[in-house]
C-alpha cells in the first residue's frame, strides 16, 4: 500500500469494499442482461421509457458502485495518475469527435493508467472520465460503465504481459474493443436511438439498409469501431509507454512488480509488492 | 457578467440530473419540448453568457441531431408508411418520427447539462464537497481532472505548434494521423507524468493518505433548507417515476 511518511494506515474495511465491487459489476451485468434479452421488441413498437432508465440508473449506478468501491484501495501514486488519464480522455476525445473520425480515440488515458497502475484504477479512471466528460457532452455519461470495463480489461492484459512487445498491444486491442463494443451498444440504442458521429452513423446505415433491428445494427458498428478504436489506442499507447523515462515508469508498484513492459520496466520481479518507497 | 448566485452548486447539479431523470422517465416529445422552451431556453437566457453557451449547445447537439435524423429518416425497416421511396433508402414516418422523439431528448440533455456545467462554480463546488464530508479522493480527482483539463488542452496545443516549427505536417493517410497524435500526445504524456509524480510527494509528505477530518479553506455555502430541498426534490422524483412505470405499465 502506499507509504504515509507520518501517520499509520488506516484500518481496512476489506469486506465492505468487496461487496460494493460485487454489487456494482452484478448490477451492469444484470442491467445488460436486462436490455439484451428482455426489450429488443420494444424499440420497434413505441419507447422504452423503462429501457432507457434502465440502462442510464443500471449502468451509472453499477460504475459509481465500483468506483467506491475501488477508490479506497488504490495508493497515492496511483490516486495522482487517475485525473491525468481523464484529462487525456476527454482532451483527445473531444478532438476525435469534432474532426468526424470514425473512431472515438476516448480511451489513451485509461489504456494509459491501467497499464501502469493496474486494472482497478484503470476502471476508476475510466468510469469518472465518462462521468466528468457528460457535464460537457452530454452523450458520455451513460458510457461509465462500458469505459470502466475498457479500463480493466486493459489492466488485466497489462498484467499479463500484452505490452511487453510492440506486436501484442494490436492482439490485445481487439479483443478488448470487440467486449467492449458488444457492451456499449444497447447503451446507444436505448438512450439516443444509437445516434454518434457521421462516421458511425454510416456504418449503422449500411446495416439498417439490409434490415437489422436497431439493435442489431448497433452491436455489429460497435464491433467493427471499438476494434478498431481499441486496436489504434493500445497501440498508441504501447508506443507512447516504451517512450517514457525509467524513472517515471518506475514510480508505479504495479508496473514494477508485474512487469509490465518487460526489460523496460525497470524493476526486478522480486520486487515485494508492499514495497512502494520511491526506487530512485 | 457573471449572474448572481442563489443555490448552491451541488443543488444546481442535482437539479439538472433531476430533470435529466424525469424527461428520460416521461418519454413523450411534448414533455421534452415543453422543458426545452420553458427551462433550457430561459437558463441560457438568464445565464449571463447566453452566446457562449448557445453555440456550444449547437455545436456539441448539431452533428447528432443531423446524422440522427438521416440515420432513422431514411433507414427504418420496421416503418409501415412510406413517404419516399429511394431504392435501398425509404422515407418512412415511424423513422422521422422516432428521429423527432430522439433529436429532443437529446437537445434538452444537452441544454440542461451544458448550462449547468458551463455556469458552474468549481470552487465552491469542491468545497462543498469537502464539507459534506464526501470521500476526500473522490474529491481529489474530480477537483484536480476539472482543474487540469484546461492545461492539458492549452499543453497539447503548444507541443503542436513546436511539432509544425520542427517540421510536423499531417496527412490525410491514417499512417501520416497516427504519426502525428503521436508526436503530440508523447511529450504531453511524459510532462503530465513527471508533474504527477512531484504531486505524489507533495501531498503524502502533507498527509493526504490520513483519515483524519479535513478543513476547507472556503466557507460553506450549502444550506439545511437546500440539503434538505435536495433530499424531498430526489425522493420525489423517484416517487414520481416509479408511478409512472406502474401506471404505464397496467394501462
Amino acid at each position: 500500500m502506499s507509504s504515509p511518511l507520518t501517520l499509520p494506515p488506516e484500518p481496512a474495511a476489506q469486506r465492505s469494499r468487496s461487496l460494493l465491487l460485487v454489487l456494482g459489476g452484478a448490477l451492469i451485468v444484470a442491467t445488460y442482461v436486462f436490455l439484451v434479452t428482455v426489450q429488443p421488441t420494444e424499440i420497434a413498437g413505441g419507447m422504452g421509457s423503462a429501457a432507457s432508465l434502465v440502462s442510464l440508473v443500471g449502468f451509472l449506478g453499477g460504475g459509481a458502485l465500483l468506483v467506491g468501491g475501488i477508490l479506497p484501495m488504490l495508493t497515492t501514486s496511483s490516486l495522482v495518475v487517475i485525473p491525468l488519464g481523464i484529462a487525456l480522455n476527454i482532451a483527445i476525445g473531444q478532438i476525435a469527435g469534432s474532426l468526424g473520425m470514425q473512431i472515438y480515440l476516448d480511451a489513451i488515458g485509461t489504456v494509459l493508467v491501467a497499464v501502469l497502475a493496474g486494472p482497478a484504477a484503470g476502471a476508476a479512471t475510466g468510469a469518472l472520465s465518462n462521468a466528468l466528460w457528460g457535464l460537457f457532452n452530454p452523450f458520455a455519461l451513460p458510457f461509465a460503465a462500458g469505459a470502466a470495463l475498457i479500463g480493466l480489461l486493459a489492466g488485466l492484459a497489462a498484467k499479463h504481459g500484452a505490452f511487453r512487445r510492440v506486436y501484442f498491444a494490436p492482439v490485445a486491442g481487439l479483443v478488448v474493443g470487440a467486449i467492449g463494443g458488444i457492451v456499449a451498444a444497447p447503451v446507444a440504442v436505448f438512450m439516443f436511438g444509437a445516434a454518434g458521429t457521421f462516421g458511425t452513423n454510416a456504418i449503422i446505415a449500411v446495416f439498417r439498409s439490409m434490415g437489422d433491428k436497431l439493435l442489431v445494427a448497433a452491436t455489429k458498428q460497435g464491433l467493427l469501431s471499438d476494434s478498431l478504436d481499441k486496436i489504434v489506442v493500445f497501440v498508441v499507447v504501447a508506443l507512447i509507454v516504451y517512450a517514457l523515462p525509467q524513472r517515471a515508469v518506475r514510480q508505479f508498484p504495479f508496473a514494477r512488480t508485474h512487469r509490465v513492459l518487460g526489460e523496460r520496466s525497470g524493476g526486478r520481479a522480486t520486487t515485494p509488492a508492499g514495497a512502494d518507497t520511491a526506487a530512485r | 457578467m457573471p449572474r448572481r448566485r442563489t443555490l448552491n452548486p451541488l443543488t444546481e447539479l442535482l437539479g439538472a440530473v433531476l430533470l435529466v431523470v424525469l424527461v428520460l422517465v416521461v418519454n413523450r416529445w411534448e414533455f421534452s419540448l415543453a422543458v426545452l422552451l420553458l427551462v433550457v431556453v430561459p437558463a441560457v437566457l438568464v445565464s449571463g453568457q447566453p452566446r457562449r453557451i448557445g453555440v456550444a449547445i449547437v455545436l456539441v447537439a448539431g452533428p447528432l441531431l443531423l446524422s440522427s435524423v438521416l440515420l432513422h429518416g431514411l433507414f427504418f425497416p420496421e416503418g409501415r408508411v412510406v413517404l419516399l421511396d429511394l431504392g435501398p433508402a425509404r422515407v418512412t414516418q415511424e423513422g422521422l418520427v422516432f428521429a423527432a422523439l430522439m433529436g429532443l431528448r437529446m437537445s434538452v440533455f444537452t441544454g440542461v447539462l451544458l448550462t449547468t456545467a458551463m455556469t458552474l462554480d468549481l470552487p465552491d463546488l469542491i468545497a462543498t464537497m469537502t464539507h459534506r464530508g464526501w470521500n476526500r479522493k473522490l474529491v481529489f480527482i474530480i477537483g484536480s481532472a476539472l482543474g487540469l483539463l484546461p492545461h492539458v488542452a492549452l499543453r497539447a496545443r503548444q507541443i503542436t505548434r513546436a511539432q509544425q516549427a520542427r517540421g510536423l505536417v499531417v496527412g490525410r493517410g491514417p499512417l501520416s494521423r497516427l504519426r502525428a497524435l503521436l508526436m503530440v500526445t508523447t511529450p504531453l504524456v511524459i510532462g503530465l507524468l513527471v508533474d504527477a509524480s512531484e504531486r505524489n510527494h507533495m501531498l503524502e509528505a502533507r498527509g493526504f493518505s490520513s483519515s483524519g477530518p479535513r478543513t476547507s479553506y472556503l466557507p460553506d455555502t450549502d444550506t439545511a433548507a437546500q440539503r434538505t430541498g435536495r433530499r424531498v426534490a430526489t425522493v420525489a422524483v423517484l416517487l414520481f417515476a416509479a408511478a409512472w412505470l406502474v401506471i404505464g405499465a397496467v394501462a
